[in-house]
């Protein structure tokens, strides 16, 4: 039989959806109280007074931190741009021109640039992070597997002022890269070469995030499936293209969009990689502020970010909460 | 021949992992041999000789030294808070039952997914409009709305973790529902209590794009000094405070790993809930 067949009457149905549900069903039947005995009130009670009176102070964190400036900004963006003064005038007149602006092809660049090499970077980052992933997932408990883990984590933690100083030290113009660069016939100047920096840069984060997500994946994907493959008759490398891709496909969506929205938000590493000459949409806000102080143009910029930001977030939630979502766990 | 083709595609995957790790490495590597460069000026690597100037340097520049009060005290602060608001959200979340409680989880960790420029760019706009200027508590403001999602997270996962049962337990042998909150419930969910303060402390030791908006020329944080330098002026000083940090970082990681078990943290991820 076809690998891939064995793959699919074994596979999705039987061990991913049906296995991890009724540690998902013991889940929710715990938080909702479903079969607690009501003489314990022990976890689940109702709302005192005291209680509360925590949720609304919190709430009103919240509110004043976050709701109302994001209120802010989207207010802002409606105002006619008066130079001059932090925010927009108070009772200056609405307008939708700052977002007709955004429209204008020299806007749109920046939107297709941020997309095109957060693409790029986060694709190639679930690329190279698989067979890291993979050794780790199938390596039992040992000092390698550890010593890679801790570089993983270590490389989510670490400063990512400290990532873009240590790229731009070695690749950039007193880095080595001077001497290699010219021999690929590209020149440190150029714009391909400024781009190539910023998709190092993101892949500093879009590696070991893309790792760690697909280590849980791989690790849920029966080994066996594979053997059984391989028994009969496919070679390794078919068994692996047949067998294992297919059932992560929704952990490599998902590490691939978790990248790809850590990707599109970089702020740091465009502005000191990019040399103003490649900018995302995130250093256009900033430099609405800092250049032109055009609040209601950044807010503009801010908010359709916001929006695209979170489609994609929530589109990581749809592959995450999905049927085949406990393959991630 | 099919083992062949196996085993050479075997090797270039292997190849492909080492590359990959090799490519995030060395650039880190390069960083921390050319923090201890003899030279005068920023050359080639590698470094003709090794001694300590850049470190003197950073340390007894008074613009990296303001820069790094400021980010301590402020580092120190927003945990703090963040940590209380953050642990009490958790607590209510988790031991109260009302409606709309689903909602407001999900609220409480909307900072995640906002992109941290906006967040700056909008407390900015927000602090102006109210006529909020004292920039101490603009940035522990903008600091605790993006590190407290990190702290509610990590406590409400260690809660969940907490059997129904010990506290059913207490509570049937005659311990007062407060009581058997204080003597189980708390210590259980010590460790993630302490993963979110080692969170909060690490982002908000490292946030540039918040920082950004609310810092000026007379209050700014280390990250902030060390990207103003970086475009203006770069020398190997910056290479040296670059290796302070990952020492912090590598610190942390410890941390974290004595406290909570790197496995654990992981298990979690970013996106969980």
């Amino acid at each position: 039989m076809d690998p891939k067949t064995i793959a699919q009457s074994a596979g999705p149905d039987r061990y991913l959806a049906v296995k991890p549900a009724p540690d998902h069903r013991e889940k929710e039947l715990d938080t909702k109280s479903g079969e607690r005995p009501s003489s314990f009130p022990g976890s689940h009670m109702k709302l005192t007074r005291g209680a509360a009176l925590v949720i609304c102070l919190v709430v009103a964190v919240y509110g004043t931190l976050l709701l109302c400036p994001l209120l802010g900004i989207f207010v802002n963006s409606f105002r006619e741009f008066i130079p001059g003064r932090i925010g927009a005038e108070a009772n200056s007149p609405f307008t939708v021109a700052n977002y007709a602006d955004l429209l204008h092809a020299s806007y749109a660049s920046y939107f297709w640039d941020t997309f095109r090499i957060g693409f790029i970077a986060s694709f190639l980052g679930v690329f190279l992070a698989f067979p890291i992933a993979h050794f780790v997932a199938r390596r039992r408990s040992d000092w390698l597997r550890k010593l890679i883990f801790g570089f993983l984590i270590t490389l989510m933690f670490l400063s990512g002022l400290v990532r873009v100083y240590a790229i731009e030290l070695s690749f950039g113009p007193v880095g080595f890269a001077r001497d290699i660069a010219p021999l690929l016939g590209v020149r440190v100047g150029s714009r391909f070469y400024i781009e190539f920096m910023i998709v190092l840069g993101l892949l500093h984060y879009a590696v070991p995030m893309s790792a760690l997500v697909l280590i849980g994946t791989i690790q849920n994907v029966n080994p066996r499936l594979i053997e059984a493959a391989q028994a009969l008759g496919a070679a390794r490398w078919k068994s692996h293209l047949a067998v294992t891709l297919p059932l992560s496909a929704r952990g490599l969506l998902s590490a691939f969009l978790i990248s790809f929205t850590l990707s599109i938000s970089a702020f740091v590493i465009p502005m000191v990689l990019g040399r103003g000459r490649v900018m995302f949409v995130s250093n256009l806000i900033y430099n609405r502020f800092y250049e032109t102080a055009n609040f209601p143009s950044g807010s503009a910029v801010a908010v359709v970010m916001l929006i695209i930001s979170l489609l994609v977030v929530y589109a990581v939630s749809q592959v995450t909460n999905s049927r085949w979502g406990g393959a991630l766990r | 021949m099919k083992r062949l083709v196996d085993n050479m595609l075997g090797l270039m995957v292997i190849f492909v992992a080492i590359g990959t790790v090799a490519l995030l490495v060395m650039p880190l590597l390069i960083a921390t041999a050319m923090s201890f460069d003899s030279r005068e000026f920023l050359g080639q690597f590698p470094p003709p000789g090794l001694s300590l100037q850049w470190y003197k340097g950073f340390f007894s520049d008074a613009y990296y030294l303001k820069g790094l009060q400021v980010s301590l005290v402020l580092a120190i602060a927003a945990t703090a808070l963040s940590t209380l608001i953050g642990v009490a959200a958790a607590f209510t979340l988790d031991r109260y039952d009302f409606r709309g409680k689903e909602l407001l989880s999900a609220f409480f960790l909307t900072p995640l997914v906002v992109p941290h420029v906006i967040i700056g760019f909008s407390l900015l706009l927000f602090f102006a409009t109210i006529g909020m200027f004292d920039g101490m508590l603009q940035l522990i403001g903008g600091h605790l709305i993006i590190t407290v999602p990190y702290v509610i997270r990590t406590t409400l996962a260690s809660l969940v973790g907490i059997r129904k049962s010990y506290t059913e337990a207490a509570l049937s042998l005659g311990a007062t529902e407060r009581r058997a909150f204080w003597r189980v419930t708390v210590p259980l969910s010590k460790t993630g209590i302490a993963a979110g303060a080692v969170f909060a402390f690490a982002y908000s030791l490292d946030d540039v794009s918040v920082s950004l908006f609310l810092t000026g020329p007379k209050l700014y944080t280390l990250p902030v000094a060390m990207t103003n330098m970086m475009r203006s002026q770069f020398d190997l000083r910056i290479a040296a405070a670059a290796v302070c940090l990952m020492a912090v970082t590598i610190v942390l990681i410890w941390v974290l790993d004595r406290i909570a078990g790197l496995d654990k943290v992981i298990g979690q991820g970013i996106y969980r809930k």
